[in-house]
Parts: C-alpha cells; structure tokens; sequence
C-alpha cells in the first residue's frame, strides 16, 4: 500500500514537472531536425542542398509523386510495374547536364530512396548522388512542395 | 520508496515488451532469373505476458501481397503465427529490398514496432559495363568501349543495336559469341553537349532481360572525376 502511495507521488511529481516546462518552454517541437555530425556517409540535410543545379529525384509511388511532388523532380521507384529502362534514360538525360541528384523517399524510414540512389550511381554518370535525410517529410516541413508551408 | 521505484520500473517494462518476437527480421531469397514472383514468410511469437494485436501491415509498393496465416491478429502469451509476403518481381535484376511494416497494438502512424525486409538477388544476365561512356565536351573524339557480358547456362547473342543519336557511330564487335561482345562508341565531334541512348538486343529466352540499353554522353567534364 505504501509502495503505490509512494508510486502515485512520484507520478504526481513528474507531471508537474513536465506541464511547468510546458508553460514555460511550451509543446514539444515536432519538426524533423537534420543535424550533420549524424548523417550517414550518403546522407544529406535539406538546408546542405544548393538551391539550383540539383536534379532531384522522387522514389515514392507515382500517385504520391504525382499528389505532391516537388517541382522539377523527376519519378524513379522500385514498383515493378514501373518501366525502369525509362527512369534510366530520362535520369541520364538530367543528369549529363546536372550532375548533382539528390534522392528522397516517404519519411527518415523509407529505404527506397538508398536503393535507387544505388541504381543511379551504377548508371556510371560520375554523379554526386545523396539521399534526403527525412525525406519528403522534411520537404513538406521547409514548405517546398504542393499545398504545404515552412513549419508544418 | 525502493520497493516503489521497483514496482515502477516492471510496470514500464511490461508495457515496453508488449511486442512479438520475430527470429528473423531480413531474409535473403536469391530467386531464379525468369521468378515472377517470391514470396517469404516470417515467423513471429508473442513472448510476453500479455496479448498483442496486429493492428496492420503495410507494404511498401504495391507490387507486394501480404497476408498473416488465418487471418489471425490477436495473439495470447505463447502464441505464434507466420506473416507472408509475396512480390512481383517485374523487371528487376540484381539485388532489391522489399519492406513490411507490421503494426501493433497501438503503434503510431510511420512508427511500426517491426519492419520486415525481404532482400531478393536475382541474376543479371546481361551486364553492360561501363553503363554509361563519357567524353569531355572539347576532348578527343576517341572511340571508346561498352563490354557486354552474359551470364547465362545458355548463350546470349546479341541481335542488334539502336542508336537514338547521330552524334556518335557505333560498332558491335563479337568477342566470344553467345557469351562477350564489345560496344564500340565513337562521337563524330566533341564540339558541343550530347547524349545517345543504345538499345541492346538479345535472343534471350527470358522476355524481362532481352533488352538492355546504355549511354554515350559529351558533356563538360565534372572536377575530380577520371576522364
């Protein structure tokens, strides 16, 4: 009995602790932060990426790339019913003049984007090819692509 | 105040452990070169003291099928089942890795407690190497090689090349036939930016691989790159 008395003080006492730091430093930033010291050695911030001179590359399903791509990007999946002899060649096609690519999937959890970013490097371009840390979702936070604004 | 700290702690890892115990979470299938589909299963247990709730699973592409045997998503302390995964392999070769995300309990959106990965291997029979040739815009209009190797039981010939270019000329040479040739690829000029797509035809019997392609590009040279 005293144990439970003592659990629900503890309780208490945490709880007041966390809804003061609410108060005081309020909700819990939800943002994606991309911090560079822990990246993978492919791995690139949002903010590292040049504005221009960057071919970007989309590796989610078609109807998510076609709902909210970002601008200018082109599709390359690993979906089967995809043609990937055409992802080659328009790839190609970018990339002789641009060779900066930058990949990016769903979420920080996706593995495609590093599977395709494979595929690229194995086109034989010379091109710097680098996977998005956070994916789209850091895209949709920075406001970048259709229908979202910075901070969301 | 011991006994309460202690009470505390089981109680958070009661709820932390309310998870199923998977052997294997990666399997490795290395899939004939004519597979259409592979399909894998993952085994799992709940060994945990209370009962867990597949709440869903989810396939990464919609070339996967996932089912869990009879459809059973509850599971009692002690309680095992299989979960299948079945994919379309469409036109791949090489290595790719497939994912399921298995959902449980109460697991959040993009936050599932276990991700399943099927990395299948499948053999490419025809490599090109190098994929793609490059030639400096102002360089020497030098004729370079693409080799092309098969990597079948049978023999792979070579029926014909397609340029979708007039930039560059283009030779096959046969080094051993049904087994090596050579792409040789010329520019006529390096004056300016230019790029030629070439289709590789095969006899091959299996459909997915009979046609390969490769690149010739003239473009300005990247810093630090071979020429």
């Amino acid at each position: 009995m005293k144990a439970i008395v003592q659990m629900a003080g503890i309780a208490t006492l945490a709880l007041a602790a966390a809804g003061v730091t609410w108060a005081i430093k309020g909700p819990p930033a939800r943002v994606l932060r991309c911090e560079p010291s822990q990246l993978k050695p492919d791995e690139v911030c949002l903010e590292q990426v040049p504005s221009e001179g960057v071919v970007w590359v989309d590796a989610r399903p078609r109807k998510d790339w076609v709902a909210n791509g970002l601008e200018g990007s082109m599709l390359w999946n690993i979906d089967p019913a995809e043609d990937m002899q055409a992802f080659e060649a328009e790839a190609v096609t970018r990339i002789a003049s641009t060779p900066r690519v930058v990949v990016y999937c769903g979420d920080e959890n996706c593995g495609v984007s590093r599977q395709v970013a494979e595929r690229i490097r194995k086109l034989d371009l010379g091109a710097e090819v680098s996977v998005l840390h956070g994916g789209w979702r850091s895209l949709n936070e920075a406001g970048r692509v259709k229908g979202s604004s910075p901070g969301r | 105040m011991k006994r309460a700290v202690l009470v505390w702690f089981a109680l958070a890892l009661a709820l932390r452990g309310a998870a199923l115990e998977f052997p294997q979470t990666l399997k490795e299938v290395h899939a004939p070169a004519e597979a259409k589909t592979v399909a894998v299963e993952f085994d799992f247990t709940n060994r945990t003291d209370k009962p867990v709730q597949v709440s869903r699973y989810d396939p990464t592409c919609s070339c996967m099928s996932v089912s869990i045997r009879g459809g059973k998503l509850r599971y009692e302390p002690g309680e095992s089942g299989v979960i299948r995964a079945e994919f379309d392999m469409g036109n791949f070769s090489g290595e790719v890795d497939k994912a399921v995300a298995v959902y449980l309990n109460d697991d959040p959106d993009g936050k599932p407690s276990v991700v399943l990965t099927t990395r299948v291997h499948i053999p490419v029979l025809i490599a090109l190497e190098p994929k793609t040739q490059k030639w400096a815009i102002g360089g020497a209009a030098e004729a370079k090689v693409i080799r092309i190797a098969m990597n079948h039981a049978k023999p792979i010939r070579v029926t014909g090349v397609s340029s979708s270019s007039q930039a560059f000329k283009h030779e096959l040479k046969t080094v051993e036939e049904g087994k090596t040739y050579e792409l040789i690829v010329t520019p006529l000029e390096t004056k300016g930016p230019a790029l030629a797509i070439f289709r590789v035809e095969t006899d091959c019997d299996i459909a997915k691989h009979r046609t390969q392609q490769a690149f010739a590009v003239i473009r300005k040279p990247i810093p630090g790159e071979k020429p």
